[in-house]
């Protein structure tokens, strides 16, 4: 909200700096978004009085000008024509600034000095409806009888300091100078001043002969409020009037219009000016739209309404959309002779709804949206009476029309003191409380413990003793709390749940001998990444969940694997010149239980794993998988796979139990190349989720064997096909219980290995945790898995 | 007889002298004291000596005996060492080479999220996480914002349906854990949140910590004392929390808490814009009418919340100055958060 301090000051006296009051509004809640100073603006442009004109030597459309700055006489070079010796003009001295940031030096014109340009209306950001001086075509001329060296912003009424005050959810009321002003008045311990007498005024018949007001639906219209202005006489405003518009940003258009405008920021209290001729029957009718119907608004544009709209409707048609816009066919014009105002309230959500749904909004919406109190209508309407009597601008039709059945009584809510204390933490005295209380106009009886405060009808944001103590406490000043630790309450225990617990171990097992830097990325993407990814129909990541209202296409679905987002770090690193890279992120992949959407989805904790680089092999990414499961205890399994992005000989599904938790493989260079990434990506994701199911960071004390081990070699040639990781299962399968540990030390093709062929060499370790082991035992174990791998892989010992 | 112990023992004098290897003084060894050793003999020729004077005489060369044993045994370890410096001195590498090693790094984020959790888990806060696809029943109404509340310009939503969101703040897991959770309560809960939002301040996806805590007799002066230690605890000991009013739809009374700027200590820098004080996070004490909402009695309960933006604390603490590059993974700042 823009307040002007020359407007401010019409309620309440302010005799403290701009600094000063700025910081104790801020400590009440005000936020000072920008003080502004529209005098910025004019810089250096006088009024200036032609002393004398002659012909420019070098050109025939220019002359050259002997001017009266006041304090001095200059030289100023002109092709305007529409001004002559004698008049007061509007003059760009050296060093001036236009508002629209031009800078006025002097220089010479066609070889003659000119100390400076004349300037017109647009120049100086004026119309013809500001002055009528500003709305030709050439140089702004001043009233003849401005004193030369008079500076354009006393003229203007620029000369004032704007705060532009940012106004929260919860204090509508504000979003008008008087709100501000209430505040000033309590931060300063100023009285308000009294505006709201009302001028002696002659009327002409009376407004019920003339006009009704039907209200059909009064929830969403609970008062309708009209007044009538006969014999109006359309005007241009008086100086106050149109200097104040101008500065809340508004071009004056006439007194009619300006007064609506006026008493919107004024009051807060948005208004409507109806030409009576065009109210049809002499009824206005406040209802909802009828299906079908529609209104071209004051913007030109046609609203196509429903039942959700409420409208302003004469007898026949609706003449404007209640609360938000005027329609084209009822506004006033140069012509109009009877004006009916219209003060008004109406639910603040329709009016969101609406604006919203029509795409509509204005200065009355957007207060309407906030919500309008029940006393704005009449403190407005007394302004609009004196408004219209000091500009003379008709005579009222005696009475008004309200559909407000009762007079509104002020809520009265009790309270105790003895809480207030507790909200805050701190005590303060009764005596403050009333203080504060009174200066933001509630009123308060004391009687012991409890207060019985009436509460100010522009205040419905209040309703209870939490609300009460932050009115105190934002006037008492937050500075006053002091910390109060939870002693004396109840010993709690917090800390992490176990399963995040896991995940805390597994980022710094990553982070730390997994040498991988987490990344963090959004968890919206392209959908794109389905085609790109090749993702066959009927995979569960292409049911994606779509974002109604995305920032671009690009973040437009929740994603449901983290591999896209992952293989675009890598790429854009790459394309950064990493050539190395190894990182990882545990993000969330989301799934529809069903769509449309009616209920929260499932999002399942995810952990995705990337290397790429010359050292930088599947086996290395694989080695820190599976040291991660090995760090967790998890035992996993690699099988045979076919995911569609992968490298289709370099992947493998990862299994716990023979349940599939994610994949591992090399990124298919079809889909590597998109992104020009030439290197070979190694990816692993999993769901993270069944990963920690069966993960445990725990497990007992197991008893060292004293007893010696038995370690054998056995290297096989086996069909090159053959995976080692199902021989190595074979083994463990029929090793017995003193097998205890198996692994492949070698794998070998080449001279002595026909070709098609290769050796593949076994470690085993036999042991025996209560005795020695009989090297007849093992020897017997040995040769049943020889006997194994020969029936299960063709296998044969090598030689 | 003595004078060929004098002789012997000279003589090994002279050639110990003239050796320069333990290999060598090996060879010394050998020849004088080994079996058939020059010197040996000389015990051997005792026999041939007086009765009367083999006693002297024996006792003599056992004397010289020791004695080069002695010389020997001395020379052998002066080359003895020596060859085993100049063998390790033929071991010498360049210690200020390196072989490259592995290191990973974590996201600031989680760095500084951990840290803050860690705080409030001393303070027996429990941590809980809840959903980032959520309802608007949760986001919005539980907490106090009906539809087409004012409130709800606050917040550029993402929606997925008209009533299916992305979750604006993690303030529905205020609500979630008060209808399933009997006071008291202690929660924070980090997460991701979503707005529509995006320049060099603002991301459409950030990261907040929401903390509530509901008891008996909860105040201001609690919520002030909590931020207090989270706010010296997460920069410097001398960090100071200042309260302004301001407006949530659940929380009355509310605040907006600023910190004393973590770059000049309050002085008023380029990053405080000169006030001293730095806007970190959104608090108050929980409005009744959420309590209600959620079926706690608010005559006897009241509670404080406040949450924050994790991103926005990592930035002030580590100055970074733009927060999308917490979100694009470049690698050489990734790599600063070790």
């Amino acid at each position: 909200m823009k307040a002007p301090l020359s407007w401010l000051k019409d309620y309440v006296d302010i005799t403290v700096s701009e600094e000063e009051l700025a910081a104790k509004l801020v400590g009440a809640g005000f936020e000072i978004e920008e003080v502004i100073r529209p005098s910025d603006d004019y810089v250096n442009i006088k009024a200036v009085k032609i002393l004398s004109m002659d012909k420019h030597p070098n050109a025939d459309k220019l002359r050259i000008c002997q001017v009266d700055a006041g304090d001095k006489r200059l030289q100023i070079v002109t092709a305007a024509t529409n001004v002559s010796v004698g008049d007061v003009v509007a003059l760009a001295l050296d060093g001036a600034k236009l508002p629209d940031g031009t800078c006025i030096k002097k220089g010479e014109l066609r070889g003659v000095l000119s100390e400076g340009m004349f300037c017109g209306g647009s120049e100086l950001k004026l119309t013809g409806a500001d002055y009528p001086a500003a709305g030709i075509d050439g140089v702004f001329i001043f009233p003849e009888d401005t004193v030369p060296g008079t500076d354009i912003n006393d003229f203007i009424g620029t000369n004032d300091v704007i705060f532009d005050v940012s106004v929260t959810a919860n204090r509508p009321d504000c979003n008008s100078i008087i709100g501000i002003a209430r505040e000033i008045a309590a931060v300063l311990g100023q009285p308000m001043k009294d505006t709201f007498r009302l001028p002696e005024i002659s009327e002409e018949g009376e407004i019920s002969s003339a006009l009704s007001v039907e209200v059909k639906d009064e929830e969403l219209c609970p008062r309708y409020l009209a007044k009538m202005l006969k014999e109006v006489k359309i005007a241009p405003s008086d100086e106050l009037i149109k200097r104040r518009l101008r500065l809340m940003g508004l071009r004056p258009i006439n007194n009619i219009v300006d007064i609506t405008n006026y008493v919107l920021f004024d009051i807060g209290q948005p208004m409507h000016a109806f030409d009576y001729k065009d109210i049809a029957g002499g009824k206005i009718v406040v209802r909802r739209a009828e299906k079908g119907e529609s209104i071209v608004t004051l913007d030109g544009t046609e609203n196509h309404l429903g039942e959700n709209n409420l409208v302003i409707a004469n007898r026949d048609i609706p003449m404007a959309v209640a609360g938000v816009m005027g329609g084209a066919n009822s506004g006033i014009s140069d012509t109009t002779d009877t004006v009916v105002f219209e003060f008004a309230r109406f639910k603040r959500d329709n009016i969101r709804k609406t604006a919203r749904t029509l795409g509509l909004h204005s200065d009355s919406s957007a207060r309407f949206e906030k919500g309008i109190d029940f006393i704005s209508q009449d403190l407005a309407l007394i302004r609009t009476i004196q408004l219209v009597t000091r500009l003379g601008a008709g005579r009222f039709a005696k009475g008004t029309v309200d559909t407000l059945k009762k007079a509104i009584t002020p809520a009265v809510i009790t309270v105790k003191k003895s809480k207030i204390d507790e909200i805050l933490g701190i005590d303060v005295e009764t005596k403050e409380i009333e203080r504060i209380l009174k200066s933001l106009q509630f009123d308060v009886v004391v009687n012991g413990d409890d207060m019985t405060i009436t509460i100010p009808a522009f205040r419905e944001d209040i309703v209870g003793a939490n609300d009460i103590a932050e009115e105190v406490i934002r006037m008492y000043g937050y500075d006053n709390i002091v910390g109060k630790p939870l002693d004396g309450k109840k010993l709690m225990q917090g800390g992490r749940n176990p399963r995040d617990r896991i995940v805390q171990k597994i980022k710094a097992f990553l982070s730390g001998i997994g040498g991988l830097s987490e990344t963090f990325s959004y968890s919206f993407i392209s959908p794109k990444f389905i085609e790109e990814f090749s993702l066959a129909e009927g995979d569960p990541r292409t049911n994606v969940i779509r974002i109604l209202n995305p920032l671009s296409e690009d973040v437009s679905v929740m994603r449901t694997t983290l591999a896209p987002s992952m293989f675009s770090i890598c790429a854009s690193n790459y394309a950064r010149g990493v050539k190395e890279g190894a990182f990882y992120e545990i993000g969330k992949t989301y799934f529809p239980k069903s769509l449309p959407m009616t209920d929260t989805a499932i999002e399942k904790e995810t952990l995705v794993l990337a290397t790429f680089g010359e050292k930088r092999d599947f086996y290395s990414l694989k080695g820190i998988f599976e040291a991660l499961a090995d760090r967790f205890n998890v035992a996993v399994d690699f099988i045979p796979s076919d995911e569609p992005f992968l490298h289709p000989y370099r992947q493998a599904f990862i299994t716990i139990a023979g349940k599939k938790i994610g994949y591992i493989g090399q990124l298919h260079p079809a889909v590597a190349k998109t992104r020009k990434f030439d290197a070979e990506l190694y990816l692993a994701e999993i769901d993270l989720d069944a990963f920690i199911d069966n993960a445990t960071d725990f497990l007992p004390f197991v008893a060292i064997s004293k007893f010696p081990s038995i370690q054998r070699d056995l290297a096989f040639v086996v069909d090159e096909n053959v995976y080692a990781g199902e021989m190595l299962k074979r083994i463990k399968a029929v090793g017995g219980d003193y097998l205890r540990q198996a692994s492949v030390f070698d794998v070998y093709q080449g001279i002595g290995v026909l070709p098609g062929k290769k050796s593949i060499a076994f470690n085993l370790l036999f042991r025996k945790d209560d005795g020695t082991l009989d090297g007849e035992e093992v020897s017997k174990t040995v040769d049943d898995i020889i006997a194994a791998m020969s029936a299960s892989f063709g296998a044969k010992l090598r030689d | 007889m003595t004078e060929k112990i004098k002789q012997l023992v000279d003589k090994v004098k002279e050639l110990l002298e003239k050796a320069s290897s333990v290999a060598e003084i090996g060879d010394i060894r050998v020849t004088f004291l080994g079996k058939s050793g020059e010197y040996t003999g000389l015990l051997r020729g005792l026999k041939d000596v007086a009765p009367a004077e083999r006693g002297t005489i024996g006792k003599l060369i056992n004397e010289g005996k020791v004695r080069l044993e002695n010389m020997i045994a001395e020379k052998e370890a002066y080359f003895r060492k020596k060859e085993e410096a100049k063998k390790l001195a033929s071991e010498k590498i360049d210690v200020t080479l390196s072989k490259g090693y592995l290191i990973g790094s974590t996201h600031p984020i989680t760095k500084v999220k951990n840290e803050i959790l860690d705080t409030f888990i001393g303070l027996g806060f429990a941590v809980k996480e809840g959903p980032e696809i959520e309802t608007d029943y949760y986001n919005f109404q539980t907490l106090g914002i009906p539809a087409d509340h004012p409130a709800r310009d606050m917040q550029d939503t993402f929606y997925i349906s008209e009533n299916i969101l992305l979750r604006t703040h993690t303030s529905p897991m205020q609500s979630r854990t008060m209808l399933s959770e009997k006071p008291p309560i202690r929660i924070v809960v980090p997460g991701k949140v979503y707005r529509a939002d995006d320049d060099a301040t603002h991301s459409p996806i950030f990261n907040q910590i929401e903390g509530l805590c509901v008891e008996e007799g909860i105040s201001l002066a609690h919520l002030k004392n909590m931020l207090e230690i989270f706010a010296k605890s997460t920069f410097t000991k001398d960090t100071k929390v200042r309260f302004r009013p301001s407006y949530f739809p659940f929380t009355e009374p509310s605040v907006e808490v600023d910190i004393s700027c973590s770059m000049c200590g309050g002085k008023g820098c380029r990053l405080c814009k000169g006030t001293g004080w730095i806007e970190v996070l959104g608090a108050g004490i929980v409005n009744p009418v959420v309590l209600e909402n959620c079926g706690i009695d608010s005559k006897k309960y009241s509670g404080f919340a406040f949450g924050f933006g994790i991103d926005r604390i990592a930035m002030l603490k580590y100055g970074i100055p733009d927060i999308r590059l917490m979100y694009e993974n470049d690698v050489n700042f990734l790599k600063q958060y070790k």
